[in-house]
């Protein structure tokens, strides 16, 4: 590609936002960065990926975290902080990529080819593919969908300006229960191409 | 006068509070609850003006008792500046051998001194953590050790972990030691009029037998963990160089200078008369002379913080100083314990443990210095004991939990940016059996040698 584009999908869960993603990255011939950012960030340092990636997309809970002179011992900021450093990274040696969640939109908004994206549901639509996808019933799923986009907001909140799923935050807010999944990604990919052609 | 408590003890809960959530930065935390203390408390509530003076305590500058001592020191209270220059004066002179590389090169000198072997090297950086923070506080020891075990684990192909989590404990152990390793101490010990010395031969001895105890715990622990983690190993060749770590000869040996002389001077200061007021602002004055140019920019990395931090703290405490809560406090205890001198250690010691395991130390040690006052005063307890548990308690309580002491979160801060982070479950494991190991032992030698 010969602009740089750095594409940041956020979801709700259940929304089929990591399909999504999924989907532009393939389209677009980019990488997906998603839980693989901690693969490679365990490879490098000789890790274990479950001692990085239990603190994946996590809040800082201010009762057992402390900061002094700038240090943290929150291993959810730091596991964080990793991950912006590996987005930066990429994005400063000019690579394009789609990044899900993470707080990406903030780690990379000083890049001129960041296009910003929150994926949301009716949540009829979200509870049946989380029942169909993590094969859990009715309750069980509202419960998932409950307790992770809590998780996510919280955690979004806490490190970036924005708020989570605020149409603020973002570039566009798309409803994939309206096109369902194969039609958002045709309209999300019309309208990056319409982006890369602005640049 | 119950308005004025009930006030105080708002504020201060307030002030307690808002430090945990770290919403604000904490010396804006603690100067506004002080300024609300002076307002509230004395002002509307008490309408008592020399209570306002005496807590600012600013004409305590003005007493030569302040610069100069000799024999039994006062007691004092309000705002213990004699803390607050003494902490200034170590943050001048820390900056300074931060500057010229002093620590860098001291950890990388003995590394190189054991050939970079784990396991000699896990003894001896908890060795150096002890000694280093009986003299430096705890938080720039870790700094600069944990960086350094940090790199040598890499090139080792090493989990750093266990060096650090051993060091974070060794810091709190050697910084109980002295009067001036650890913040608790130096305000226990200027509140109280207790010198260097006194602190050395009770609670160093207590540090002392602790850390023989501690560190071959830690080895076996950790035993399974000193060993690479399977990948390759650097070539010894291209460890670091001590020599590499020093910034300006000159610089070195001048820090090296002033930083002994600072020992001498708090080792003997009991004896020649000077106050660690004084100490603190002669090695400052020294330093900043030494620096020369870079004077300034020595100046403009103190942090600031921390002292206007101490100073809104000291106001908030003597609110409830001031309205007698504190005496409340005491009577609790005293009625808890039922005069029973062992209880009331029992509870000083296990209580500020318990406390300082889960809020910031120094605040704790603040409040708690006028009820240990009180309670000498009622029950005619030796002062010297109870502040030895005080002490005790309050820093090594704080190695159980990874945000107990300051140095815990530098240190486990440290680990995860070099790509290991430190969960609780992961910290309190190593770390919570030694904690309670040091305050049985704490306990024991109080209850043997002073009751």
């Amino acid at each position: 590609m010969e602009k740089q584009v750095l594409i940041t999908v956020s979801r709700e869960f259940g929304s089929g936002g990591h399909e999504v993603a999924a989907e532009l990255a393939k389209r677009f011939g980019l990488p997906l960065y998603d839980e693989s950012i901690l693969d490679s960030i365990a490879h490098k340092h000789n890790l274990k990926l479950d001692k990085l990636s239990r603190f994946d997309e996590s809040p800082i809970n201010i009762f057992t975290s402390r900061r002094v002179r700038g240090f943290s011992n929150s291993p959810e900021e730091h596991v964080s902080a990793m991950q912006a450093h590996f987005l930066q990274q990429k994005a400063q040696a000019g690579e394009s990529f789609v990044v899900l969640g993470r707080c990406g939109e903030e780690y990379l908004r000083d890049f001129p080819g960041l296009i910003s994206i929150f994926v949301l549901a009716d949540r009829e639509f979200k509870q049946q593919r989380t029942m169909r996808i993590d094969k859990v019933s009715a309750e069980e799923a509202l419960e998932l969908m409950a307790r992770n986009d809590k998780r996510r907001k919280y955690c979004h909140n806490q490190i970036c300006q924005g708020k989570w799923g605020d149409s603020r935050t973002y570039d566009i807010c798309v409803n994939s229960a309206k096109l369902d999944i194969r039609g958002t990604s045709d309209l999300l990919e019309a309208y990056v191409r319409a982006r890369i052609a602005a640049m | 006068m119950l308005a004025a408590q009930i006030c105080a003890v708002v504020i201060f809960l307030v002030m307690f509070i808002l430090l945990i959530t770290e919403k604000l930065e904490r010396q804006v935390v603690t100067l506004s609850c002080g300024l609300a203390t002076l307002v509230i408390v004395f002002g509307l509530c008490l309408r008592d003006g020399a209570a306002v003076l005496q807590t600012l305590s600013l004409q305590s500058f003005l007493s030569p008792g302040f610069w100069y001592r000799i024999g039994e020191a006062e007691t004092s209270s309000g705002i213990n500046w004699e803390t607050i220059v003494f902490i200034a004066g170590m943050m001048v002179m820390v900056e300074g051998m931060a500057a010229s590389g002093f620590f860098r090169w001291l950890c990388i000198k003995l590394a190189r001194m054991v050939n970079f072997k784990p396991t000699p090297l896990f003894f001896l950086f908890m060795a150096l953590s002890a000694v280093l923070s009986m003299f430096i506080d705890s938080i720039t020891v870790i700094m600069f050790l944990a960086a350094v075990t940090a790199e040598l684990a890499r090139l080792l192909d090493m989990n750093p972990v266990p060096f650090i989590l051993s060091e974070i404990f060794c810091a709190n152990l050697g910084g109980s030691a002295t009067m001036c390793g650890d913040p608790p101490n130096i305000i226990i010990g200027t509140s109280l009029g207790y010198s260097f010395f006194d602190f050395i031969t009770n609670t160093g001895l207590i540090a002392l037998v602790s850390i023989l105890v501690v560190a071959p715990y830690f080895y076996f622990f950790f035993r399974r963990e000193l060993v690479p983690m399977g990948g390759r190993a650097a070539d010894p060749a291209s460890f670091p160089d001590p020599r590499q770590a020093i910034t300006s000869r000159l610089g070195f040996a001048l820090s090296c200078a002033i930083f002994a002389a600072a020992v001498v001077l708090l080792v003997t200061h009991a004896q020649t008369g000077l106050t660690v007021s004084t100490i603190g602002l002669a090695i400052s004055l020294v330093t900043l002379a030494a620096a020369g140019r870079d004077a300034l920019q020595l100046l403009r990395k103190i942090d600031y913080a921390t002292l206007l931090f101490f100073i809104g703290l000291f106001v908030t405490v003597s609110g409830l100083e001031h309205t007698g809560v504190l005496e409340l406090l005491a009577q609790l205890i005293e009625q808890v314990s039922g005069g029973n001198v062992y209880i009331m250690i029992g509870i000083i010691i296990w209580g500020s443990a318990l406390a300082s395991a889960f809020i910031d130390n120094i605040p704790f040690a603040a409040t708690m210095i006028p009820v240990i006052r009180t309670l000498s005063a009622a029950q005619g307890v030796d002062l010297s004991s109870l502040a030895w548990a005080l002490s005790m308690g309050t820093d090594i309580g704080g190695s159980a939990t990874p945000i107990g002491a300051s140095a815990n979160v530098v240190g486990t801060s440290i680990a995860a940016k070099n790509g290991f982070p430190v969960a609780w479950g992961r910290y309190c494991q190593a770390q919570t059996l030694p904690t309670v190991l040091v305050l049985i032992i704490s306990t024991v030698i109080i209850f043997v040698r002073y009751l």
